[in-house]
């Protein structure tokens, strides 16, 4: 029985971290300076379930990582960044560990 | 009547907002600086409760560069982002503000209200920047107008967190006798993070710098 609750608290665990992503990454219009990136970044930051922002102008992208077991929904993202003066045109959801993404936005910068 | 209405105008000069956007970003206070070729000095705070309008104030002290008489203005104003568009590379902006405030000067006894009304519009990509601005002031004493057009030019194109350089083309027409001509100014621009700093030099030879914090 109580290998049973073990199995079944494991499978639990393993079925929430599957259904959230790690990093949720926005293409957005309008990213054109550092102080967008700044009222973004500030405005992300405050949402409980962020755990760390990346914003790239080159690539029009604003990346977010999610603290473990948490999600922001599009909608919310799409009104924190309408809120901040921006205009999303596409939200993806990745398995990607920021620092990847991190990485990533470094080796492509022109 | 002249001293007066000199005098006025130089009370209008003085309220003329600094180069930079009057709003910064939600929740975020945009604190400015500025040193106009020695007919302007002027420092401004403004709060951002949402990305389109922040409230503040400011004050100036003024020089006229033609008779040498002075003012002081101290103010409050609201700021309004009446439209924003977010382009794929590039965003576009119209602002209107509008305020009160009291000035004081060489030229005129006690203290004179004075109210303003304005709007710029600008563009911007990550290489080139356009703006136009026009500021009017009104009193009972003076009504005058101050028009700003800056043209600017990114060597590179910077990302957040690295250091943004610009090159800055600045042509300004003071109404009546404030300034004599328009005036124009070629500067250098730096910001990083949350930091602007940006200096150069008037067509008459004289320093113009600004230095601008958003936190």
């Amino acid at each position: 029985m109580k290998r049973l609750q073990i199995c079944l608290t494991v499978a639990l665990f393993a079925m929430t971290a599957a259904s959230s992503a790690a990093t949720i990454e926005m293409t957005v219009n309008g990213l054109v300076c550092a102080f967008c990136a700044q009222g973004i970044e500030k405005k992300l930051k405050k949402l409980p379930a962020t755990a760390e922002v990346v914003v790239n102008l080159e690539h029009r992208l604003v990346a977010v990582s999610l603290k473990d077991g948490q999600d922001i929904s599009d909608s919310d993202l799409r009104k924190a960044l309408a809120d901040s003066g921006y205009t999303v045109k596409a939200i993806a959801r990745t398995e990607t560990p920021i620092a990847d993404v991190r990485e990533r936005l470094k080796e492509t910068m022109p | 009547m002249l001293r007066s209405f000199l005098g006025a105008c130089v009370a209008v000069a003085i309220a003329a907002p600094a180069t930079a956007k009057p709003i910064a970003y939600a929740d975020g206070t945009t604190v400015m600086a500025e040193y106009g070729a020695g007919t302007m000095q002027e420092l401004q705070i403004f709060y951002a409760p949402r990305f389109d309008y922040s409230v503040g104030g400011g004050h100036v002290d003024f020089t006229s560069d033609e008779d040498g008489r002075t003012a002081h203005i101290t103010y409050a104003r609201l700021n309004w982002l009446a439209h924003r568009w977010n382009l794929d590379t590039a965003q576009a902006n119209v602002f209107v503000w509008g305020g009160a405030g009291s000035a004081s000067g060489n030229s005129f006894g006690g203290s004179a209200l004075t109210g303003n009304a304005g709007t710029q519009a600008d563009y911007e990509t990550r290489r080139v920047y356009a703006s136009f601005k026009t500021d009017l002031q009104r009193s009972s004493e003076f009504s005058d107008r101050v028009d700003t057009l800056q043209l600017g030019l990114a060597p590179y194109k910077h990302d957040y967190g690295g250091l943004a350089t610009w090159f800055v083309f600045q042509a300004r027409h003071y109404t009546d006798n404030l300034h004599s001509g328009i005036e124009t100014a070629a500067l250098l621009r730096l910001f990083k993070g949350g930091a602007w700093l940006e200096a150069g030099v008037t067509n008459g030879g004289k320093l113009q710098a600004m230095a601008m914090f958003n936190f």
